[in-house]
C-alpha cells in the first residue's frame, strides 16, 4: 500500500475556498489532480501527501475510521459522529473559519422558560397537558443527550431532523429546537430565542488528527511537516 | 462474553432452560415476546437515555422500529394483545436476547447482544404478595442454577412517596421532588431551593406581569400573560398553551408567597434518603424518622414490612438484604418496590438481577387504566460469569 499522508478536505462550497486560503497561507497550495470536478489532488511540492475531497459532512466519519489521517471539519460533527472523540482524534489547530454555535432554542413566547433549570421544570406539566413528554427536533442526537444528560434532564423525546428545524416548532413537530446558528437571525425570523445556559458548543473548522489511521515513519513526518507551518 | 461458541451457547441455554423450568413450575407461562419491535412505543415510555442505547431503524415501509432492549415492554404488549382490556391476571416468563448500545470500555459484563430470563406478573391486587413472589421466584431460580453468593438490594419509592405526602409542602413541590427523585444531585438542588428562596424564580418575571399575576384569580392570569405578549410583540408558537405558561408563572408567584420549606423537613427528607441499612433493622430506621418528622407513615412502612415478612416465608434469606432509599432504578418506569441481586465478583454496576413494580407501563403501551405489574430478569451472560467466578463457592 501507498505510504502517503492523506488529507481529508470539504469537496465544495465555502467552506472548500476557505481550507484552501488556510493552507495557501501556510505555503500549502491544495490543486485538484485530473478531471476538475474529481475527488482526488495534491499539495504542490509535497508528493508525499494526497488530498481526498469529501463531503463535509462525511470527514468526521473517515477520521474516526482512519480512512484519512488529516481532515479539516467541524467541532460539531466530529462530537456528534464520535462518543469519544478524545480518544480517537486529536485537534491540531483551530482554523478560524466555519464559526457556528450548536444552541438549545424554545419559542420567545416561553417567557417562563429562560434556563435549562426552566426546561427540566416544565417537562412533568408538559406531560400532563399533552400526554408525552416534549419533543426537541434537532439532526443533533448525540450532542444533544449529553448535553441534556450533563444538565440533568432526560424527560424529552428526540425527534431527527435533517433541515428546516427553526420551523419544526411553529409547524407543531417539535416543541424545541437544538441546531447551528451564525447570527440568529433565523431563529428570531421563527419566533425562537436561545436559552441563556443553551450554548451547547461553539465550533469552528479545525485541523484534525485520525488515532485509527496507520500511521508510518513517512506519514508521521508529513503531519509534523503540515502542523509545523499550520500552527507556525 | 457473548456466547460465540457452541459450548458458550451451550452453557446458557443450560442455566436458562434451569431458571425457566423454575419459573413455569412456579405458574410463569413461558411467551415469546418479538425481539423487533416498534420503536414509537419503547421512546415514549424509557426516556432519552434508554433510547440512545436502543437500536433503531427504518424499514422498507417507512416504519420505525428497535431491537428490543429489555423484555419488559415486548411482554407487556404481549399480554394487551392477549387482553386488551389489560387488568387480568396473568404470569409469564421468558428467555431470549435484548440489545442495548455499550459506550467502549464499558468492560465485559456489558455486551451489547445479551440475554435475559425473567419473569413478570399482572393484575395481581395484592401488591406486596405479588411484589415477594417476584422475589421468591427469582432467588429460587438462582440457586437451582447454582448461584450461592450473592446479595440482594431493595429500594422502596412508595415509602418516598408517603414521606412527601405527609410533610408540610405545596403539592406541586411534592410532584416536583417525586419526579427529581431520579437525579440525585438535582433532588438536593430543589431540597435547597425550596428552604432557601422557594419564590427567587419568580424575580424573574418581568415586573408589569408579575403585578397582575394573582394565585388567586388563576382565570385571570391567562388573559395577563396573553395581552403581555401581544404588548411586546411576541407572537404564540408551538403547541404549549398560553394557558400553560400562564399555570407555571401562577406557580411561581405562589411559591413566592409560601412559606419555606422547614429546614426541619428538608433535613429528615435529606436522611431518608441517605438510609442504607440491614433489610431487618430498616423498618426500625424509617419509623425513627417519621416519629422525628412528627409524621404517620405507618400504612407505607406496614406494607413494607408486611412485604418482607412474605419473602422471608417464601425462602427469601433476609440476612443477604440490604435497604437503599435512594436505591431507584436508572429505567423510570418503576413506581414502587425495586430490588436487585449483586455477585461481589461482579460487583453492584453489574446486577445478576433486577426487577420491580411498574404500574404505568401496561397503560402506557395500551391498557385503558394503570394495571398493577412486577417483574425481574435475570441477565444470564453475568449469572455465568458469577458461577465462572467462583459464585457457587
Amino acid at each position: 500500500m501507498s505510504d502517503k499522508l492523506i488529507l481529508g478536505v470539504p469537496s465544495k462550497g465555502r467552506l472548500m475556498e476557505q481550507t484552501a486560503e488556510a493552507f495557501a497561507a501556510a505555503g500549502l497550495t491544495l490543486r485538484k489532480t485530473g478531471n476538475e470536478r474529481g475527488y482526488r489532488g495534491e499539495v504542490v511540492g509535497f508528493p508525499d501527501i494526497e488530498v481526498a475531497f469529501i463531503s463535509a459532512s462525511e470527514i468526521a466519519w473517515y477520521l474516526k475510521t482512519g480512512r484519512v489521517h488529516l481532515g479539516v471539519t467541524g467541532e460539531d460533527l466530529v462530537s456528534e459522529q464520535m462518543s469519544d472523540a478524545a480518544s480517537r482524534v486529536t485537534f491540531l489547530k483551530k482554523l478560524g473559519f466555519g464559526r457556528a454555535d450548536v444552541v438549545v432554542a424554545v419559542p420567545d413566547c416561553w417567557i417562563d422558560v429562560r434556563t435549562m433549570a426552566d426546561l427540566a421544570e416544565i417537562a412533568l406539566p408538559f406531560r400532563r397537558a399533552h400526554g408525552r413528554w416534549y419533543r426537541v427536533a434537532t439532526k443533533y442526537l448525540n450532542i444533544t443527550r449529553r448535553f441534556f444528560a450533563a444538565k440533568g434532564l432526560s424527560d424529552y423525546r428526540i425527534v431527527e431532523s435533517l433541515g428546516a428545524t427553526e420551523g419544526t416548532p411553529a409547524a407543531g413537530t417539535a416543541e424545541l429546537i437544538v441546531d447551528i446558528t451564525t447570527t440568529g437571525t433565523t431563529l428570531a425570523a421563527n419566533g425562537l430565542r436561545v436559552l441563556d445556559d443553551g450554548v451547547v458548543l461553539r465550533s469552528e473548522a479545525n485541523l484534525i488528527a485520525s488515532n485509527a489511521a496507520e500511521w508510518s515513519p513517512a506519514t508521521q513526518a508529513a503531519m509534523n511537516e503540515i502542523a509545523a507551518r499550520m500552527t507556525a | 462474553m457473548p456466547a460465540e461458541t457452541a459450548k458458550h451457547f451451550e452453557a446458557l441455554e443450560a442455566s436458562s432452560q434451569t431458571l425457566l423450568s423454575v419459573f413455569t413450575r412456579a405458574g410463569f407461562e413461558a411467551v415469546s415476546p418479538a425481539i423487533i419491535q416498534p420503536a414509537g412505543v419503547f421512546l415514549d415510555v424509557v426516556g432519552e437515555t434508554l433510547r440512545a442505547r436502543t437500536y433503531v431503524f427504518t424499514d422498507p415501509d417507512g416504519d420505525e422500529l428497535c431491537m428490543r432492549p429489555d423484555l419488559t415492554v415486548p411482554t407487556c404488549r404481549l399480554h394487551i394483545e392477549r387482553h386488551p382490556e389489560g387488568n387480568v391476571a396473568a404470569k409469564y416468563s421468558y428467555n431470549g436476547p435484548a440489545f442495548r448500545f455499550q459506550p467502549q470500555g464499558s468492560g465485559h459484563a456489558h455486551t451489547r447482544e445479551f440475554r435475559q430470563t425473567g419473569i413478570e406478573a399482572f393484575g395481581e391486587a395484592n401488591r406486596e404478595r405479588a411484589e415477594a413472589e417476584i422475589v421468591a421466584t427469582i432467588v429460587a431460580g438462582l440457586d437451582a442454577a447454582g448461584l450461592t453468593n450473592y446479595t440482594l438490594r431493595f429500594g422502596d419509592l412508595g415509602l418516598l412517596r408517603a414521606i412527601l405526602k405527609a410533610a408540610d409542602m405545596p403539592s406541586r413541590w411534592r410532584q416536583r421532588l417525586m419526579h427529581l427523585f431520579w437525579h440525585p444531585e438535582a433532588f438536593k438542588a430543589e431540597l435547597r431551593r425550596l428552604t432557601l428562596e422557594p419564590g427567587a424564580a419568580s424575580a424573574q418575571i418581568p415586573k408589569a406581569l408579575r403585578d397582575v399575576l394573582d394565585p388567586d384569580n388563576p382565570a385571570a392570569a391567562e388573559a395577563a400573560v396573553a395581552s403581555y405578549l401581544e404588548a411586546n410583540g411576541i407572537e404564540p408558537v408551538g403547541l404549549r398553551s398560553t394557558a400553560e405558561i400562564a399555570e407555571n408563572l401562577l406557580g411561581r408567584v405562589a411559591d413566592a408567597r409560601s412559606d419555606p420549606l422547614s429546614e426541619k423537613t428538608a433535613q429528615l427528607i435529606a436522611s431518608y434518603v441517605a438510609i442504607v441499612a440491614p433489610a431487618r433493622s430498616s423498618a426500625r430506621r424509617i419509623r425513627e424518622l417519621a416519629t422525628l418528622m412528627g409524621v404517620n407513615i405507618e400504612a407505607a412502612v406496614g406494607a413494607y414490612e408486611w412485604r418482607l415478612e412474605l419473602m422471608s416465608r417464601a425462602g427469601v434469606d433476609l440476612d443477604r438484604a440490604e435497604f437503599s432509599a435512594e436505591f431507584g432504578r436508572a429505567l423510570e418506569y418503576y413506581t414502587g418496590f425495586v430490588f436487585e441481586v449483586v455477585n461481589p465478583s461482579l460487583g453492584r454496576k453489574s446486577p445478576v438481577a433486577g426487577g420491580g413494580r411498574y404500574d404505568h407501563l401496561v397503560k402506557a403501551v395500551g391498557a385503558a387504566e394503570d394495571v398493577p405489574a412486577v417483574g425481574a430478569a435475570i441477565h444470564t451472560y453475568r449469572l455465568l460469569a458469577a458461577l465462572n467466578n467462583g459464585g457457587a463457592s
